[in-house]
């Protein structure tokens, strides 16, 4: 085993805040959206947390995104721009989730500075976040002054159909957050990847990559 | 601005930012005070003898008790002096008149003058003298309105009058003559049209005004001088004690009556369109400003809330579907003639147990297909099921703040839902709807233009919520359980896999790559 750096801070920061961020925006919008069920706090508050903190990770995204595309970390996403060899390696990886690690298999993804990802997280996290978490964003702004961006809402009709779009990807990012944290603590050890997503580095084994 | 009558007949003249002139008829003033504007309020006009003399005054109120000052002590001094100051005060006099009208009210103001009218009726025909001397018609000969009378004939030829409404509608252009402006707004309004349509009881002009008593419009008289009250007895019972009716009794004009919110000739339906909330923002200018400071989505609110909602604390809600051109930017209003909201509406709702998403839906395109696709939606507006609770108006601080009134599912304001139409002169045609469209998925489309966090939450999108909550806690748990399951048998291929690998190393064949142990040495 050996160490390699492969989460630069400010993707560690990025994360972490965005971790911390979608939990608070979950916690509250339940908070909005079943006030019958839980009231933990006042709806007023709940809304306003909610909104400041969508504009926290708004920025945050952009962080994101000014790391990845004024660097050549950028590969990371794109470390082959082979579509054939992308998707046979995503069902290798799946295959290795469903059959292969209950057998005892080797991961099929061996990482290195610019291979973090496998290919079935490469091409999650860029649909992520260059679609969801935007449009995610781009509802909550919408919604978050409905009069002011009224013309807008109407033409994607109505707010109804916004806030049912919000409402989705925020079902979506509920699971997300337990399926993410699962498949994090399939490393070599249970916190291997929560680790090394703190110092940066990641303990990866010493077989070549294929 | 001017806040009094500024008739030189009376012992005042007074103008706002300006001289408080008392004076004695035919004399000049005989003392002056400055008026700070709006600070002093005509309360209501008073008339007595005095003396022997007819004597004319005001009460004069001060806009808070507190500041009842040495100014305003002198204003109602001024008041009670002008009352016993033979010469100073006003006295009834019909020097003013024409000999015509003097002529005229000889016979005519003489009580108990009556016409008795083809229906039964009894119609008045006295007019009192002192009471038209006062009136702002004073300086009109009986003529200039009643044209019709032929002097050689009145009185002694029987002229046939069907009703009093008739004889109403038969003078109300007469009005026009003079009162063009109102009298347009008028025919503009919701009462002309309820005429046209043939009501009985729609307001004509003599309904408000009596034309021989009329007094000027800036004198504030008591609230129950207020014709509206006439026919819109429970809705002006309730304004009597809301905040707006107790505090016109205390303030005066200070605050609204009927015409300053509803206008006083151009009278329309108040749920149409925006309502009256413009007219609640004309006086409460900074509403939006302070909303803005602590209610999220203010403007949201003010678009889609009527302002009794929230200020009416008792009444009772109700969501108002409103069929509405979204091209045109309004409300969508039946052709005059064409009456089909009733009829489509009755067709689609078969059950009468109001309409479902579904007939909602249908009924939607129905209107679509009259008008280029899409041109018609629903937008949906909270407001209070009654013009009664409308008038129920608390203080500011009794307002519901409470966001839990509706942004919870099963809220009050969201089990009484209507579809509504406007009828050509605006009133709200409705039918019911039921309540669980708010809550409906496939009512996403129809519903499009009405949602509240919470309160009209789509129920399926709660059970998906469930749904991918338990398959992202249960996955992960199946597959640990798999995962655990597979021990044993990872654990004899991982013992073949190591004894494989001994016995291929210890036969040293090439091309084996080192184990952990040796590369970490060779790094090192």
């Amino acid at each position: 085993m050996h160490k390699l750096y492969v989460n630069p801070l400010p993707v560690r920061i990025w994360h972490w805040a965005n971790a911390f961020g979608f939990v608070l925006l979950i916690a509250t919008g339940v908070q909005m959206r079943y006030l019958d069920l839980i009231q933990v706090v006042p709806f007023r508050t709940a809304v306003v947390a909610h909104n400041w903190i969508g504009f926290v990770l708004i920025a945050n995204f952009f962080l994101w995104l000014g790391f990845y595309l004024f660097t050549d970390k950028i590969k990371v996403y794109h470390p082959e721009l082979s579509p054939t060899k992308y998707f046979r390696a995503s069902f290798r990886q799946l295959q290795f989730y469903g059959y292969g690690i209950f057998k005892g298999h080797p991961n099929p993804h061996h990482m290195n500075a610019y291979r973090k990802f496998n290919a079935l997280q490469s091409m999650s996290y860029q649909i992520i976040m260059l679609l969801v978490v935007p449009l995610q964003f781009f509802t909550g702004v919408l919604l978050w002054d409905i009069a002011h961006f009224s013309s807008m809402v109407e033409t994607l009709g109505g707010v109804r159909v916004v806030n049912t779009v919000h409402v989705l990807i925020f079902i979506f990012f509920t699971g997300f957050i337990f399926i993410h944290s699962y498949l994090a603590s399939l490393s070599h050890t249970p916190w291997g990847h929560f680790k090394a997503m703190i110092t940066g580095y990641e303990e990866v084994d010493d077989e070549p990559a294929q | 601005m001017e806040i009094g009558v500024t008739r030189r007949k009376y012992p005042w003249d007074w103008r706002d930012g300006g001289l408080l002139k008392l004076c004695g008829e035919n004399r000049g003033p005989l003392f002056t005070l400055h008026i700070r504007r709006r600070s002093f309020l005509v309360y209501r006009s008073i008339a007595g003898n005095y003396g022997g003399n007819q004597m004319k005054g005001f009460w004069i109120m001060n806009k808070t008790f507190q500041r009842l000052t040495q100014q305003g002590l002198i204003m109602v001094g001024a008041v009670a002096l002008s009352l016993f100051v033979p010469g100073m005060a006003a006295q009834a006099d019909d020097g003013d008149l024409s000999e015509e009208t003097k002529a005229c009210l000889e016979c005519h103001d003489k009580k108990g003058l009556e016409k008795k009218l083809e229906n039964q009726e009894t119609l008045s025909l006295h007019v009192s003298t002192n009471a038209f001397l006062e009136s702002v018609h004073k300086d009109n000969d009986c003529t200039d309105c009643h044209s019709d009378i032929d002097e050689a004939s009145h009185g002694k030829t029987k002229t046939l009058i069907k009703s009093r409404r008739e004889n109403s509608l038969s003078k109300q252009d007469v009005c026009r003559d003079c009162h063009k402006k109102n009298y347009k707004q008028y025919e503009d309004s919701l009462h002309s049209a309820l005429v046209k349509e043939g009501s009985k009881d729609a307001p004509l002009c003599f309904d408000c005004h009596d034309p021989h008593v009329q007094d000027s419009v800036k004198i504030v008289g008591s609230i129950a001088e207020t014709p509206c009250a006439r026919c819109h007895e429970d809705i002006f019972k309730a304004y009597s004690t809301d905040v707006h009716g107790l505090e016109r009794i205390t303030k005066g004009k200070a605050a609204p009556i009927c015409a300053d919110c509803h206008k006083a000739h151009d009278v329309k339906a108040a749920s149409f369109g925006d309502g009256i909330k413009d007219s609640c923002l004309a006086c409460h200018k900074d509403a939006v400003t302070q909303h803005q400071d602590w209610l999220p989505n203010a403007a949201r609110h003010f678009a889609a809330i009527s302002c009794p909602v929230c200020h009416a604390p008792g009444a009772q809600r109700r969501v108002n579907l409103r069929l509405y051109d979204n091209v045109a930017g309004r409300q969508v209003s039946e052709k005059s003639g064409v009456p089909i909201f009733k009829k489509r509406a009755e067709a689609a709702d078969a059950s009468s147990l109001g309409l479902d998403e579904r007939a909602l839906l249908s009924l939607l395109k129905e209107f679509n297909q009259d008008e280029a696709q899409g041109r018609t939606v629903l937008r949906g507006r909270l407001e209070v099921r009654s013009g009664i609770e409308a008038h129920q108006l608390s203080e500011k601080s009794k307002a519901i703040k409470d966001c839990n009134t509706c942004h919870q599912a099963g809220a009050e304001p969201f089990q009484s839902v209507t579809l509504t139409i406007a009828s050509p002169d605006g009133r709200p045609i409705r039918h019911g709807v039921q309540k669980a469209v708010l809550t409906s998925l496939t009512a996403t489309e129809s519903v499009r233009g009405f949602y509240a966090i919470g309160g009209t939450r789509i129920k399926l999108l709660d059970y998906l919520l469930l749904l991918v909550v338990l398959g992202a806690i249960g996955m992960p748990l199946l597959h640990m359980t798999i995962k655990r399951m597979f021990r044993n048998i990872r654990e004899q291929d991982e013992a073949a896999r190591l004894a494989q690998r001994a016995q291929t190393s210890s036969q040293g064949l090439p091309g084996d790559r080192p184990s952990a142990d040796e590369s970490q040495q060779s790094r090192s």
